[in-house]
């Protein structure tokens, strides 16, 4: 790691010493600066407190106060703005600083995320997750059912790492679960920064990558998220650095970086069907471009790993995860549809909630997010063009870049488009970050080089590196913002009907372990939105998501019956606060045909229909949450 | 010893220890701890020594290193099921503890074999660098900062008012001859209880219970088929209105 400084705007450290910048900036500007990055950690760390403050406030019920909210943002604004100031400031930064303030950035957010739920898991995909590290830990075997996710276990990677942390240490899946989730988030930023240095030759322009990608809506969620895609990245991430060290041209001990290649390949494949499908393609991407460049070497190199890839990926699909089709199958075809709906001219679709759904702000801030990265991402390839045409690492990232603006027309034009594209921002922000990073590079060092600002440099500049800091602190609180938890449970708080993370409560948990004591797993359960993940991993029972009827329908009935003999459903837990509050997520079921709809609680006479039918057990009860066995009753009659 | 070769002692010696530690049946605590984390590294360690080679900067090598010493239990893991062993404690230990071992062999000897080879013997050990006392303190104050709001954050969780509540439940045994009922109590305080079963609409047993905090009390009785049995529980001193209800189902 060299210890040569950068300056924006100035040559990266790589071209330091040949006079490759013309203009560069005033010998001041390259002075030390005035906000040591030990500083910013203090401030970043201090902003972790006060977040912490914000949600153990509404934790003690003041979950709806501005002031708390406010406090959150102001702890969110002591991590966020003097890493980006010190990251885009006109300042010398070494690249050890650099390598510091991502990983103050990547630490603090994640401990921000820990603050969140610090005593066990609550996100729904967590909780997933859990259940498969538990059946592991318990059973001693891969592979088995997870109802909840059924995927989940064929692509165990996340949890076997987690089961093998907590078996050698005796800590308790939770903890190494967030261990392991948070060293493996880190590796990825990091990873991710080497990579860009790499291929840049400037720890300048890799920092602002990182700072850039980090906007990204799941950044500070569900890629840090006890989730089979948070190990799967890093391991991307090697796999991709390890080529890069393949094909340098003086490269020592090729036997080693193509064992870390494969090795790191490999296990992506083991952890994430869809991180290993990007694996396979950014390396063929790759592959061309480096043909297409004469780039030989790497070429081969590329190629093979690739190749290898495939095989792998190829194999583990047919022989252990045949299921990844199916599971996929929708997805790909909503994407297509999406497509198709955009060619064929569907642009009176476009409904402005799909930008981004919430309060009119959140819509706005989307909206100027994806107007500044649309503009940003032309800029990087005209940078692109410009200067790093014959570098092949950096015309794949230009072409990947192109994924940007199909997401914002899934954004558009999908059913779901802002989940998809939401899920999609984790990669398409890999390539659209680093173009970005470029063009912020090339319009900040352009503007503190104008006329306008050399008459008064020392005013104005500073001026300058300010809207360019504001402009990426838009960028990182619009992911903030609109990314995960929403907006109705950006602090936790009191329980809320179908909520996330607010409708795990230990009556919830107390329900669904009774169930799997008692019941035992695996039975066919219908359930709401909030109480579904519950009951899925703490009871290991297999939920049912498109049960709306069943709640609804103010007394028995043969359609429902019939319904209910159809989806097998055994038993009915019933939440009866879905009669007493309106949905926090706007939908009380999983596949709820009136999502967004509700002006009113349901009806209490739907909800209780079941202590009328014949034969009905009511086999539980805790007060809020009782549950019904179906089996044997009138829905199973005749 | 060769300086170059004590970090092969050393996590050779880790490998043993917790192998030791865990055969002895330690499980858990600050020394567990302490050796798991360490045991859970070393096979990184060792294989970032042998795979990276020389020339790689220092954010580099701890990159490689963390991603094998996380990538030894992914593959792992699929090599002990395909060769049909349990994955529980012992099948960790001993992939760890092995793949330390055979890499601190395949290190040591690699490292051996390189010594008469150098013309100039090993290299110089960098002077120590002297951390500057300031940044130094400000960072830890920050560690302690962040440490305080994750501290923070787990006593708001404590800290959270929470409606207290009790379980109630009838299930029918598996083989259809007996019910279990139970009730349990998370009021957040010792709580009486009367409880009151009836088949038929005929009273056929009551209980009086007082269960502290998180106690739970468990009965049968027989099944009898047809008559439904409803179960009433009482929170005291009120009698008159049933504070939780269940029932098996009815026919009618």
């Amino acid at each position: 790691m060299t210890a040569a400084r950068e300056t924006i705007g100035g040559p990266p450290a790589a071209a330091e010493g040949h006079g490759a910048a013309a203009g560069r900036p005033a010998e001041a500007a390259r002075a030390r600066s005035r906000l040591p990055v030990s500083v910013v950690a203090l401030s970043a760390a201090a902003g972790v407190l006060v977040v912490a403050a914000a949600y153990t406030a509404g934790r003690l019920g003041r979950d709806d106060a501005a002031w708390a909210d406010r406090v959150y943002w102001l702890g969110q604004l002591l991590i966020l703005a003097p890493v980006a100031a010190r990251l885009l400031s006109r300042r010398a930064l070494t690249a050890s600083e650099t390598v510091t303030l991502i990983v103050v950035l990547t630490v603090t957010e994640y401990l921000v995320k820990v603050c969140y739920s610090p005593a066990a898991f609550s996100y729904a995909d967590e909780l997933m997750h859990w259940r498969t590290a538990t059946d592991i830990t318990q059973a001693g075997k891969l592979f088995t059912a997870n109802d909840l996710l059924p995927i989940s276990p064929y692509y165990p990677g996340l949890e076997e790492v987690t089961t093998a942390l907590a078996a050698v240490t005796g800590l308790s899946v939770f903890t190494a679960g967030l261990i392991v989730a948070g060293t493996a988030h880190l590796l990825f930023t990091c990873v991710l920064f080497l990579i860009f240095r790499h291929i840049s030759g400037s720890h300048r322009i890799a920092g602002i990558a990182v700072l850039l990608y980090a906007s990204e809506s799941l950044f500070q969620s569900f890629d840090s998220m006890f989730v089979y895609q948070t190990l799967a990245l890093p391991f991307l991430g090697l796999t991709m650095l390890a080529v890069g060290r393949l094909a340098a041209p003086a490269a020592t001990g090729r036997a080693g970086w193509f064992t870390v290649a494969m090795l790191s390949a490999f296990a992506t494949v083991v952890s994430h069907h869809v991180t290993s499908f990007l694996l396979v393609l950014s390396l063929e991407l790759i592959t061309v471009v480096a043909v297409v460049t004469r780039d030989r070497r790497l070429a081969g190199w590329a190629a093979v790993a690739g190749l290898l890839s495939a095989a792998a990926l190829s194999a583990w699909i047919v022989f252990v995860a045949p299921s990844t089709v199916s599971y996929l199958r929708p997805v790909t075809e909503q994407v297509l549809q999406a497509f198709r709906a955009s060619l064929a001219g569907g642009g009176h679709h476009v409904a402005l909630s799909s930008v981004s759904s919430g309060p009119l702000g959140n819509q706005a801030l989307s909206a100027v997010a994806v107007l500044i990265m649309s503009v940003l991402v032309p800029i990087g390839w005209w940078q692109v063009r410009r200067r790093y045409r014959r570098q092949p690492w950096i015309v794949a990232l230009a072409i990947g870049a192109a994924g940007w603006y199909v997401t914002v027309a899934v954004r558009l034009f999908a059913g779901n488009g802002s989940e998809l594209a939401g899920r999609a921002s984790t990669f398409v922000f890999l390539p659209a970050g680093f173009m970005a990073a470029l063009a912020v590079v090339h319009l900040t060092g352009k503007s503190l080089r104008s006329a306008v600002v050399q008459v008064n440099a020392r005013r104005r500049a500073p001026l300058v590196i300010a809207a360019v800091v504001v402009t990426a602190l838009v960028l990182v609180v619009n992911g903030l913002v609109n990314g995960w938890p929403p907006y109705w449970e950006r602090l936790p708080g009191p329980y809320q009907v179908a909520g996330a993370e607010r409708s795990v409560g230990p009556g919830q948990v107390a329900s669904a372990r009774w169930a799997l004591a008692v019941l035992g797993p695996g039975n066919r359960f219908a359930t709401d939105e909030g109480d579904l993940p519950v009951l899925g991993s703490y009871g290991d029972q297999d939920t049912v998501g498109d049960d709306s009827y069943l709640y609804t329908s103010p007394r028995f009935s043969r359609a429902d019956a019939l319904q209910v003999q159809a989806q097998s459903i055994g038993y009915v837990l019933v939440d009866r606060r879905l009669g007493e509050m309106l949905p926090a997520s706007g939908q009380y079921f999983p596949d709820d045909p009136n999502a967004g709809r509700y002006l009113r609680p349901l009806p209490l006479t739907g909800l209780t229909k079941f202590d009328h039918v014949p034969g009905v057990a009511r086999v539980y009860d805790s007060g809020d949450i009782v549950i019904y066995d179906l089996q044997g009753s009138a829905y199973y009659g005749p | 010893m060769a300086r170059s070769q004590l970090d092969i002692a050393a996590t050779a010696l880790v490998a043993v220890l917790a192998c030791g530690a865990a055969a002895g049946g330690a499980h858990g605590g600050p020394a567990m701890i302490v050796l798991g984390f360490a045991l859970f590294a070393a096979p990184g360690y060792l294989l970032g020594q042998l795979l990276a080679g020389p020339r790689v900067s220092g954010p580099e090598r701890v990159a490689v290193m963390t991603g094998l010493a996380l990538a030894v239990p992914v593959l792992g893991g699929i090599v002990l099921y395909a060769a049909g062993v349990p994955l529980h404690r012992p099948a960790w230990f001993g992939l760890l503890a092995g793949t330390t071992l055979a890499s601190d062999a395949v290190l040591f000897l690699r490292r051996r074999a390189r010594e008469p080879d150098s013309a100039v013997g090993p290299e110089p050990a960098a002077p120590p660098r002297r951390v500057p006392f300031w940044p130094a303190a400000a960072f830890a104050v920050a560690v302690l900062l962040a440490g305080g709001g994750v501290a923070l954050a787990r006593i708001g969780v404590a800290a959270q008012p929470r409606t207290g509540f009790t379980q109630m439940w009838l299930s029918l045994r598996h083989d259809g001859q007996r019910l279990d009922l139970g009730v349990g109590n998370d009021q957040g305080s010792t709580t009486s209880y009367r409880l009151v079963l009836l088949r038929a609409g005929h009273v056929i047993a009551t209980w009086n219970l007082t269960l502290a905090d998180g106690q739970t009390w468990q009965g049968s009785v027989p099944s009898a088929g047809a008559p439904a049995v409803v179960a009433d529980l009482y929170r005291l001193p009120d009698t008159t209105h049933p504070y939780r209800h269940v029932a098996t189902g009815s026919r009618s």
